[in-house]
């Protein structure tokens, strides 16, 4: 089979896969040296697909050949699609040529199982290797890494790669027994621990090889199971604690073809996993935990994102003065982001915050207004009862897709 | 009215503004041309000869944010900046931060050359030379790319971090820059030549590229404002894979948005693997 024809067919099988992401790396150049390629921490989407997801890295499997039945794959062993393998030369041709053409920052590797999941892991290696080495690539590299893989085999991809990520899929024991049946979730978080202690073992020492500077991460799929969002998200909350990781990916459910009966044939909730990301960056960015998020209900609202659903289940803590308030607690304003905070800091340091400095600002006033109090401002609506502000504030919702064939 | 033109050049503002500021000059009365016609109705006045008693002092960021905003195209490019100058070395730093009117103006046209500078870094496409041409010319690779501001000179180091010993040049319909593995050389206007090479080099190699750029693409998940929002459309034309966006919107829209595969594999026989005995 011709090199493009592959990489049709095994471009096809890696889209179901979120993770594009090439930030976090160390600083790295080829500047006046042999071989290729940087990084500088910043990540850079070299291009956006019509699905509105940016293109950062070249996201191939090795080969979509693959032992498991895992219902919501397209490349299950029981999937009537087209298959085919790359030899490691050919990914670390395209890898270079993209690459040289700046269509890419890098590699996201990842493969469907043969023979074992030893064999399929020194396959993956292999590629990174012959990059690193014989190449001297310095652009990012990511691999997927196959959970039952020897922790020898793991901590050899940790050294050359800037990340790896072990994919969750289902976030409960018994969707994946149901759905995957050849993963354990305890084989997963196995694998997780083997790369957060090579982190660890590294983490103090400049002089040590890097091991996976740019981190872990993992994706869970969002909609093929009944798993609820506080599930989802608690989840979430723990393997960040436990695990380090870096990044949690949702992937709403996409239908696959010839989809068996036991994943639904429905349109992506593509809102819903805007929404847990959303909740997601509460967690990472701004400071709330989980637990905060559901005190009401299991699932985030679709109507109002979650920063504001958690400010009108709060009222008593606003509205908030800009002149005084922490400003860990003015993140929680919704409408006023991490970065606006910190210029309203900055600022409040030369002279007092007016109404006028959000709108210089960009805030999002709509939303802001009933919650804060500035030198000039006070809000007339600050009695209002949190439901009426709630159906002022909700977003319009588009009609919901009809699943046609399902 | 004192009328001045800096030929669009950081430094030669700089010591003006500087002369000005020492001898006291309001912002209004002082306008940067941007063209032949602007200032028609200004009565031109010299830039005093000497430098002025007065010592404004301003943070060294300031310059820096400065430099960064003179790189951006718009009305008022050096006048807005001189207006900035004049209120933070008057004690009224509020002049260079975003809350101010006049600061919000400044970190937005910061933003803007930063962005515009990542989009050199994300949609320049190189094309490679075969390799006799690419030994006559000594370069490896050409591109085209057409900034919104003037980003070119200070941006493109960044691809001297990347291609490592590769010879690449970067044409634009105004300057160029032109590396030859160690050295850069930059060109505020463009040599014909370069513009030539880097607009007309063939390229068969970029139907890889468009092979990958279709099947990533998950028609299921169709959502092309988005793509619009970071990639501008004054993008795709220069981008291999720009002329593919309508095409696969519109196959998107008329019934393949049911699943995520791309025609070209559904159309091909599959395999089911035998379970491992």
């Amino acid at each position: 089979m011709e090199l493009i024809a592959k990489l049709g067919i095994l471009a096809d099988a890696a889209k179901y896969d979120a993770s594009c992401a090439s930030s976090g790396a160390p600083k790295r150049s080829s500047r006046g040296r042999d071989g290729l390629g940087a990084t500088n921490g910043m990540g850079i989407c070299h291009s956006y697909t019509p699905d509105g997801r940016c293109v950062s890295l070249l996201k191939i499997l090795l080969t979509n050949f693959c032992l498991y039945d895992c219902q919501y794959c397209v490349n299950r062993r029981s999937s009537n699609v087209p298959r085919a393998r790359f030899s490691p030369e050919e990914v670390v041709r395209l890898t270079l040529d993209f690459y040289r053409r700046n269509c890419i920052s890098g590699l996201f590797l990842s493969s469907g199982i043969i023979r074992s999941a030893d064999y399929t892991m020194e396959q993956l290696i292999r590629v990174a290797r012959l990059l690193r080495e014989e190449h001297n690539f310095r652009g990012y590299i990511h691999l997927k890494t196959i959970p039952d893989a020897d922790p020898m085999l793991i901590e050899e991809a940790g050294r050359l790669a800037d990340r790896l990520s072990v994919n969750i899929e289902l976030p409960t024991d018994e969707s994946l027994q149901r759905l995957a049946p050849e993963k354990q979730g305890s084989t997963i978080r196995q694998a997780m621990g083997v790369i957060h202690r090579g982190q660890q073992a590294v983490a103090d020492q400049p002089r040590a090889p890097r091991f996976t500077p740019a981190g872990q991460s993992t994706q869970v799929i969002v909609g093929a199971d009944a798993t609820d969002d506080s599930t989802l998200l608690r989840n979430a909350e723990s393997l960040y604690q436990g695990f380090g990781l870096k990044r949690v990916y949702y992937s709403a459910f996409s239908p696959i073809p010839d989809s068996p009966n036991s994943v639904p044939l429905a349109a992506p909730p593509l809102l819903r996993e805007h929404r847990l990301y959303q909740a997601d960056f509460l967690l990472r960015g701004y400071g709330y935990n989980a637990g905060e998020l559901f005190k009401k209900s299991t699932s985030l609202a679709l109507d109002i994102d979650p920063k504001l659903a958690w400010a009108l289940e709060n009222r008593e803590v606003f509205p908030m003065d800009l002149n005084r308030a922490e400003p860990t607690l003015m993140a929680r304003i919704p409408g006023i982001g991490l970065r606006s905070v910190q210029r309203l800091v900055a600022l409040r340091r030369e002279r007092r915050i007016r109404y006028d400095d959000l709108i210089q600002l960009r805030c999002v006033l709509d939303k802001a207004r009933p919650f804060i109090v500035t030198s000039d401002y006070r809000p007339a609506d600050a009695e209002q009862r949190s439901g009426m502000l709630r159906a002022r504030l909700r977003e319009p919702q588009a009609p919901v897709q009809m699943g046609l064939w399902g | 009215m004192i009328a001045l033109d800096c030929d669009d050049l950081f430094g030669t503002w700089r010591a003006q503004a500087r002369r000005l500021l020492s001898h006291g000059i309001d912002p209004a009365q002082v306008t940067w041309a941007q063209g032949p016609t602007d200032d028609l109705l200004a009565i031109p006045a010299p830039l005093p000869e000497a430098p002025g008693p007065f010592q404004g002092k301003v943070p060294a960021a300031l310059l820096e944010q400065l430099e960064q905003a003179a790189r951006y195209h718009g009305e008022q490019r050096w006048n807005l900046l001189y207006e900035v100058l004049w209120r933070v070395a008057h004690g009224d730093r509020t002049a260079m931060m975003a809350g101010d009117r006049l600061g919000s103006e400044l970190q937005r046209r910061i933003k803007q050359v930063r962005r515009e500078a990542h989009h050199l870094h994300a949609f320049a496409r190189f094309v490679p030379l075969p390799a006799p041409l690419a030994e006559q010319l000594q370069l490896d690779l050409v591109a085209w790319h057409d900034p919104a501001h003037d980003i070119l000179a200070s941006a493109s180091g960044h691809f001297a971090e990347r291609l490592g010993r590769q010879r690449w040049l970067i044409a634009t319909p105004r300057d160029g820059v032109r590396f030859d593995g160690e050295q850069m050389d930059y060109q505020r206007q463009c040599p014909a030549q370069w513009q030539q090479w880097a607009q007309h080099a063939d390229d068969p190699g970029a139907e890889l590229w468009r092979t990958y750029y279709r099947h990533i693409f998950n028609p299921a998940r169709l959502n092309p404002d988005v793509l619009r929002q970071h990639m501008p459309g004054r993008f795709w034309r220069h981008l291999p894979e720009g002329m593919l966006i309508p095409q696969l919107v519109g196959q998107a829209r008329h019934g393949k948005q049911r699943d995520g595969q791309a025609p070209e594999v559904a159309r091909q026989q599959g395999k089911q693997i035998g379970k491992r005995e």
